[in-house]
This record gives C-alpha cells, sequence and structure tokens, in this order.
C-alpha cells in the first residue's frame, strides 16, 4: 500500500517520548523516499499519456469541423472521442493517485525531520554547543550539521547581545543554593576564587556560578 | 528595582499603582505576555535597553557594597532582586527566540510579524531560517523530485505556502484587565458579547483578544 512506510515514519515520531530523540531511521527514510521516486516513474509516463489523449482530443475536434456533416461520421467521431475521454479519465486519476502519495509522503519525510529538527534545537538551550556522545550517535550527518550550524547562530545572537541565555532556566528562587557534585571535577572556578572539589562533596554555593555545572549534570541541587 | 524605603509613609494604593509603573513591572508583564501569547509579539526595546542599564547599575552597586563591607543579608537582598530582574530578562528573550525557532518561515515571509523583532532577533531569524532550510534540503527535499523540492509547498501544483507552520491563533488564553472595559464582542459573532469587568479572569480565544493585548488593554496571564 502506498504511503505505508511513511505513516510508520512518523508513528515512530510521535511514539516517541516528547523532546527525546530515537536514532535517525535512515532505512525506513531511504525506503520512503526511493518510493517517492517510484511514483514519479509512475507519474510520468502517465502525464504523457494524459497529454497525447488531450492532443488527440483536439485533433478529433478539428478534423470533425473539416469533415462535412455527414451523420455517419460524426457518429464515428463521437464514438472515438468518447473512447479517448475515457482513457484520458482513467490515467488522470491514475495520475492523481501518485501525485497524492507523493506529496503525503513528503509530508510525513519532512514532519519527520522537521519534528526532530525541533527537539535538537531545544537540547541546544540545554547543552551548549557539546553534544553528549549518546545522543549525537543518534543523528543523521545533516542533522549534527545542523546542530552545529543553529548553536552557532545562537552564539552570534548571544555575543551581539553580550547576554548569556542558556543560564537561568529556571526561576531563581535563592542566590544560595546547596548542591551536591556528583563527578570529579578538579579545580573549578566559583565566583572569581578556584576550589578544588572533589565528588560527592555538599556545598552552598551562589546559584549562578553552579548553574552551568548543572546542567552539565556535574553537580544536582538539594531540594527540601 | 524598586527603593523599597521611600514608600512606607505612602497608602496602599499609592503603593499599588506606583508599582505598576515600574520597568521591572512592565518588564514583568512583557514577558506573561509573551509566554502566553501563541505568536510573536512586538519587542520592547526601550523598555529592554532601560532594564540593561538598570541591571548593570545594580551589578555595580552590588560590587561596591561588597567591596565596602555592607552588612551581608543587605547585599544578599540587592543580589536577590538582581537576579531576579536577570531572569525576567532572559526567559523573556528566550522565549521570543524559541518563538522564532519554531514559526521562522512564517515570521521570515509574513511583513508584519517580521516588524515585530529587534534588529539582531531579525538577523538571528534570517541565520535560523538559512540553517533550517539547508538541513531540509539536505535530508529530504534534494531527494525528491524537481516539482516537489519546496520547502514553502507541497509540490508546484499547490496554489499557496502550504508546508509552513503557524501559530494557533483561536488557541485559548487566559487574560485579565485592569480595568472595566465593558462588553466586547468576540469576532467569531454569534454568541453573546463578553463583559470585561476590571481584575477578573477570562479564558478567550487569542486571535478575538488580539488587538487588546496589542494595545495593553488587557493581560495575559
Amino acid at each position: 500500500m502506498y504511503g505505508r512506510k511513511a505513516s510508520e515514519l512518523v508513528k515512530e515520531l510521535a511514539s516517541s517520548e516528547p523532546g527525546q530523540l530515537s536514532s535517525f531511521n535512515n532505512d525506513l527514510f531511504a525506503q520512503v523516499l526511493e518510493e517517492c521516486n517510484g511514483h514519479l516513474h509512475h507519474l510520468q509516463p502517465l502525464m504523457r499519456k494524459i497529454q497525447e489523449h488531450e492532443n488527440k482530443l483536439k485533433d478529433t475536434g478539428r478534423s470533425e469541423d473539416e469533415m462535412g456533416n455527414s451523420e455517419d461520421e460524426r457518429r464515428k467521431s463521437e464514438a472515438a472521442k468518447t473512447v479517448i475521454q475515457a482513457a484520458m479519465k482513467s490515467d488522470q486519476f491514475g495520475a492523481l493517485v501518485h501525485h497524492l502519495s507523493l506529496v503525503r509522503n513528503k509530508r510525513c519525510l519532512m514532519a519527520y525531520v522537521y519534528n526532530r529538527a525541533e527537539v535538537i534545537r531545544s537540547l541546544g538551550w540545554m547543552c551548549d554547543r557539546v553534544l553528549p556522545a549518546e545522543i549525537e550517535e543518534r543523528l543523521s550527518s545533516t542533522e549534527e550539521e545542523y546542530f552545529k550550524n543553529h548553536a552557532a547562530t545562537l552564539q552570534s545572537y548571544m555575543g551581539g547581545l553580550d547576554l548569556d541565555l542558556t543560564v537561568d532556566m529556571v526561576p531563581p528562587k535563592d542566590p544560595y543554593i546547596k548542591v551536591r557534585v556528583v563527578d570529579d571535577m578538579g579545580g573549578v572556578l566559583l565566583g572569581d576564587q578556584t576550589a578544588n572539589v572533589a565528588r560527592h562533596a555538599i556545598m552552598f554555593l551562589r546559584r549562578i556560578d553552579a548553574e552551568q555545572y548543572i546542567t552539565q549534570g556535574q553537580m544536582e541541587e538539594l531540594t527540601g | 528595582m524598586e527603593s523599597g524605603a521611600g514608600e512606607s509613609s505612602a497608602t496602599a494604593d499609592d503603593y499599588e499603582s506606583l508599582m505598576s509603573t515600574t520597568d521591572a513591572e512592565l518588564l514583568k508583564r512583557s514577558w506573561r505576555n509573551e509566554k502566553a501569547a501563541p505568536e510573536i509579539l512586538k519587542f520592547d526595546s526601550d523598555l529592554v535597553l532601560r532594564s540593561r542599564q538598570q541591571i548593570q547599575l545594580m551589578e555595580e552597586m552590588v560590587e561596591e557594597f561588597t567591596r565596602n563591607g555592607v552588612d551581608p543579608l543587605t547585599v544578599s537582598l540587592y543580589q536577590m532582586d538582581l537576579d531576579r530582574t536577570l531572569f525576567l530578562l532572559r526567559s523573556y528573550m528566550r522565549t521570543r527566540l524559541q518563538k522564532i525557532e519554531k514559526y521562522v518561515f512564517h515570521i521570515d515571509k509574513t511583513a508584519e510579524l517580521w516588524n515585530r523583532l529587534s534588529k539582531q532577533e531579525q538577523k538571528f531569524a534570517k541565520r535560523c531560517a538559512g540553517d533550517l532550510k539547508n538541513h531540509l534540503e539536505q535530508s529530504v527535499l534534494s531527494k525528491l523530485p524537481d516539482q516537489y523540492q519546496s520547502y514553502l509547498r507541497q509540490s508546484a501544483a499547490s496554489e499557496d505556502d502550504d508546508m509552513v507552520p503557524e501559530p494557533k491563533l483561536d488557541a485559548y488564553v487566559v487574560c485579565r484587565s485592569k480595568k472595566y472595559l465593558g462588553a466586547f464582542q468576540l469576532d467569531d459573532g454569534g454568541d453573546e458579547p463578553v463583559t470585561i469587568e476590571a481584575d477578573d479572569l477570562y479564558a478567550l480565544p487569542y486571535k478575538s483578544i488580539k488587538p487588546l493585548v496589542e494595545t495593553g488593554q488587557i493581560d495575559l496571564v
């Protein structure tokens, strides 16, 4: 059935957890693209045929004018016209089916790529410039490219504005927060001095200092 | 931002009206509207500029306080105020950018929306649209037959751009007005006009109250 593969692609997208990426389905994606080209192969001869039929119709119309008004001839050309028209109709509908399938496949492919791009952008807000390896391997090569380009675009905007927009993602309640260090971090710049931070240490830090480490997953905030 | 000392003698009412015109309050309002509106609103460049100046001033103040050994509690209060303003500003800008990202093609081709962006945002949107277009072209469009390669239209046979995601303007938003606005006709007709009272909450389709939001008569929450 036409369009089934494309709908599988979209279903896969819809059933995945919102905001999360699964691996780019290269296989299915390529199959749908192939199906699109298949449609075109069917479509082109049909379009040609329709054109031919149209020409023929015109021809018969013209010859009808030229020929006299003999009853017999007129009936014959009338019959020929109906045959051509019927053939043309079936070709037109055939072409329409292929055209619509193609358009639908295109929409599905675009939706797949577009929605993934949306998730990729939202990742761009969370981890600037570098994607964790386990996410990166799920992207297609153009998606990686897109992520890099988009990150650069965002960076240049913030550079022009001289304001870092990737911090302060949640409204601040208190200027100081309690954090636990998850990773071995070594020397860390806190405010204007460097502190040596050991793993599992629980510290009371200025929120603006700690925030970047929290988003990178090196610290976690302790609440309550 | 708000100097807490001076108002103690003033009545609560004066205080309220004074507070509602400070930049912090205005910024909060713009931010809330931007957060709640489905489409991008006009960029308030003056307000952002003022807020940034304020922030800089406060940063200097906090620094000076710490240097001069002012009571740490006072400093931390100022710091908190500063943090909050900074958050508002960042969140405001961020919300706008995310909307631009999301509807970049739509904004790019609609002059009215395009003019609502700041200069930097326009630059950002241009690049953003370019990136996304490249990405779509490389992954899908270049592999499709010629007549189907547009990123705006489904095929060469489509009469207008029918593949551009647009914000849903008929989405319901929660809004509140500070003043009594009287009977207001929702533009989908048919229904009774809604009487908008001061300080009451209403859930209305964004499309119909759009002019009120733009003129600042009504706030989104």
